[in-house]
């Protein structure tokens, strides 16, 4: 495939009446790429994929998806990507393999041992009817669909809800197989501990508005950790105390704890040659608190 | 509920206003065993017609099915959708649900029929027509007693088995029958009793139109609708709930089997799925099945040697039937084969039955997909969305003529079987006449669909214009000044030639596929323009 983005969005705004959906959204998603997109519920995570997907037409700008204008050659577009929508419907009448033979037949066939060897990898039933399937199952047949025509472009809306654990990891490892591939990988979600360990760059929206864009890297060095460090023999907290990025240090005999920002180098650094370090842990941020600290400075009004 | 009352209120007041402007001078000529078919009191006016033919026929109906729909609903409903679980995670008991449920409809059918009685006096008032002498209340207080001992049926069988679809089907199976057997037996010499078995006989069996309220009757109805809610008490606190389920067809169980598996995978599953149309088409293959079947046994052959069989005198004072009734059936000379078809089957029975299926499939395949949400999915795949009401036109085309073929093949050898000498040709032709009429209505629930993505709009909008337009097409030509206008319904281009009689009338056959076509178009371009809705 040639380096066209995989999604290109200009201005994108959609409105239902007075409500405003989306707003100006400006993105650029490469290939090879996972790109996490989060939201609360609400956000306009769904409008947005809606809106480039061509269910609904925007009110206001454009979107190419794999160098194709999203409306005009929305046919041609989705012979190239693979799509699990956030309420995933199905016909509850047909087995997972029939529907499955459906959407390929629509499509013009699939290798059928790749559809095998995911619904092996997720442990999917395809011979029961959707109806009879838990949630959870069904969302795996709609997996295996999106997956199933090795797609330049996934789209996936909140896939993994219902799936455990376990299934949960094996459906991360295909997402990282595709981009490996250089194939691409939009993958919205409300929930950030499944994003982080897949994606590459995080697009936080809210009411509409695309808030930020960020590396998954960078967002995690804005965490703040708490860190334990063991000496071997009593220490000094007001060692601590000055240094950037450290707040909150508390002193209990050979141990102290402490509040930290930044990268983790500057804090290892000072406490190389000086003391004897005996073990760290650090508790690792959970995105959920950079998150709610992106919400609380960025209250955007609507 | 409310769209059922309102719509029979304006069927009555439509249908009395007719009345009170046609001739009403044939009531004299009647023969007292068709007043009482037709649930028309001795001496009746303007008015007893009226109530005769919408209250008591159509309005029962409507009634009691809306009552059948809710009982069927109540928990065998909430079952199939998988609610029932978080419902009783409340602190209520089985019973308490069922009171509950049980109540809601008593309370709407008793609002349908409040709101009934409401119309019936005052379209009178408003048309000025007299009713002295007639018991308005009465006739549909018994209504009201009919329609809730079906609806406590289909409540006690949905309550016992958890099965929506059984207590729906074998409620207005039952109901049907009874309809039937309580019309037709007092008309039978010395089987006039026997209607006494059926429950539909306790609602109009006493005329209480004309008589007043039969206790006795509206008694022996609620002898019913007690034991019927005892059923359902027990029934629902004794078995297990059910979760969400879907249905468990014949093919399912032949896959089952590994000795039919191969056979049956070929049916269900890849061949089913092979094709877009096919796939719409395979999904209403239970109803297409059933409205085929009666359409060829019952509407078809069965009433060839019938025709045979009655009784001269019969047809000689069926003749004096006046043409404003017979044409609510289609019209004809029941004196004649062609007639006798015309209005046994092509009338009435053989348009429903194609509007039935060409709306099911129109409507269900794009508002019905997009309703549960499936749609999304499937436009994720490479294809148009003109691409999806193509198809479904072609699964559409499929179902009506399927149910237009077995017609024809019913009736052609129901007119064998009796000798009748009917013309095959003109048989068949006006069988292609009504898979187009059919087609009219089915495209319109497509284009509504396609245009609003909704099931409800889709379903009762083309359902309702059919309606409208079918009784405008029966009494439109009674009217010197209006007649003209007939020409605006579609149904004119189906028996307004008497294609059954005369053959092919292909310039008619012009406009009704040119009406499918125009409307086919409209849904395209509509269904293309517009959002997706979510759902969900």
């Amino acid at each position: 495939m040639t380096e066209r983005p995989a999604i290109q969005t200009r201005g994108l705004t959609k409105h239902y009446g007075d409500v405003h959906a989306l707003v100006d959204l400006d993105l650029e998603i490469g290939p090879g790429e996972i790109f996490g997109f989060l939201g609360p519920n609400g956000s306009g995570k769904t409008t947005m994929i809606r809106t480039i997907l061509d269910e609904i037409r925007p009110t206001a700008g454009s979107a190419r998806i794999l160098g194709m204008d999203s409306h005009k050659q929305s046919v041609e577009i989705r012979r190239f990507i693979g799509y699990v929508p956030g309420d995933l419907a199905m016909y509850p009448n047909l087995t997972g393999r029939d529907t499955l033979t459906y959407f390929s037949n629509l499509r013009g066939g699939v290798d059928w041992s790749y559809v095998d060897e995911l619904a092996d990898r997720l442990d999917a039933d395809l011979g029961k009817k959707i109806g009879d399937l838990s949630s959870g199952n069904r969302q795996k047949v709609g997996v295996i669909q999106a997956f199933m025509n090795k797609p330049e472009l996934l789209i996936m809306d909140e896939p993994s809800s219902g799936l455990d654990p376990l299934v949960q990891r094996e459906f991360q490892a295909m997402m990282r197989e595709v981009a490996a591939e250089g194939r691409s990988v939009f993958l919205s979600s409300h929930t950030l501990s499944e994003v982080q360990r897949v994606a590459g760059r995080v697009g936080i929206i809210r009411h509409g508005h695309l808030i930020a864009v960020e590396a998954v890297s960078s967002l995690r060095s804005k965490a703040i950790r708490k860190v334990d460090l063991y000496f071997d023999e009593p220490v000094e907290g007001a060692v601590f105390e000055h240094l950037p990025g450290v707040s909150g240090v508390a002193v209990e005999n050979h141990r102290v704890s402490l509040s930290f920002t930044g990268r983790m180098e500057t804090l290892l650094g000072v406490i190389a040659g000086r003391y004897h370090l005996v073990d760290i842990t650090t508790q690792e941020a959970d995105l959920e608190e950079i998150f709610l600290t992106f919400y609380r400075d960025e209250d955007v009004t609507v | 509920m409310a769209i059922g009352a309102v719509t029979l209120a304006g069927l009555f007041l439509f249908g009395m206003a007719v009345y009170r402007d046609i001739n009403l001078s044939f009531y004299t000529d009647l023969p007292d065993v068709y007043r009482m078919l037709m649930a028309i009191p001795e001496g009746a006016d303007v008015a007893g017609l009226a109530y005769g033919a919408i209250y008591a026929s159509y309005g029962g109906l409507t009634l009691a099915g809306l009552a059948v729909a809710m009982g069927a609903a109540s928990i065998a409903g909430e079952e199939r959708r998988g609610t029932i679980g978080l419902l009783l995670a409340n602190p209520k008991s089985r019973s308490n649900i069922l009171i509950a449920k049980t109540a809601s409809m008593v309370f709407l059918t008793a609002l349908g029929a409040l709101f009934l009685w409401g119309a019936g006096l005052v379209a009178p008032v408003i048309l000025d027509v007299s009713i002295a002498g007639m018991h308005v209340g009465a006739l549909v207080f018994h209504m009201l007693f009919i329609s809730l001992f079906f609806g406590f049926m289909a409540l006690a069988i949905g309550a016992s088995t958890g099965s929506a679809g059984l207590a729906a089907g074998a409620t207005a199976g039952t109901m049907f029958v009874s309809v039937v057997a309580a019309s037709l037996f007092p008309v039978v010499e010395g089987y006039e009793n026997a209607a006494k078995a059926f429950p539909w006989y306790y609602f109009n069996g006493s005329q209480p139109l004309t008589n007043g309220v039969d206790w006795g009757h509206i008694g022996m109805l609620s002898a019913g609708i007690v034991l019927f809610a005892g059923i359902a008490m027990v029934g629902l606190n004794r078995r297990d709930l059910k979760g969400q389920t879907v249905g468990v067809t014949l093919v399912d169980r032949l896959r089952g089997n590994a000795r039919t598996r191969r056979l049956a995978d070929r049916l269900a599953g890849s061949t089913r799925v092979s094709r877009m149309w096919i796939k719409i088409a395979s999904e209403r293959q239970g109803l297409l099945f059933i409205t085929a079947s009666l359409m060829f046994f019952v509407m078809g052959v069965m009433m060839g040697p019938m025709f045979a069989l009655i009784d001269d005198s019969l047809v000689a004072m069926m003749d004096q039937f006046p043409e404003a009734l017979l044409a609510l059936f289609g019209g004809g000379d029941m004196s004649t084969p062609e007639g006798w078809y015309q209005i046994e089957t092509f009338g009435m029975m053989a348009p429903i039955a194609v509007i039935v299926v060409t709306v099911a499939v129109g409507a269900g395949a794009v508002a019905g997909d997009e309703e549960r949400g499936a749609i999304g999915l499937l436009l994720a795949n490479p294809i148009k969305r003109s691409t999806i009401v193509l198809q479904t036109v072609t699964a559409m085309t499929l179902y009506g003529a399927a149910v237009g073929s077995a017609t024809f093949a019913g009736v052609a050898i129901g007119s064998l079987l009796g000798g009748l000498g009917m013309n095959i040709g003109a048989i068949a032709a006006t069988s292609l006449l009504v898979t187009l009429v059919g087609m009219v209505f089915g495209a319109a629930a497509l284009a509504l669909g396609a245009a609003t993505g909704r099931l409800k709009v889709a379903v009762f909008g083309s359902v309702g214009i059919a309606l409208v337009l079918y009784v405008l097409n029966a009494f439109l030509p009674f009217s010197d000044a209006l007649s003209g206008y007939v020409r605006w319904s579609p149904f004119y281009y189906y028996l307004g030639s008497d294609p059954l009689v005369n053959g092919m009338h292909w310039g008619h056959g012009a406009v009704l596929a040119g009406i499918t076509v125009g409307l086919v178009t409209l849904a395209v371009v509509l269904f293309d323009r517009r959002d997706l809705r979510q759902t969900g």
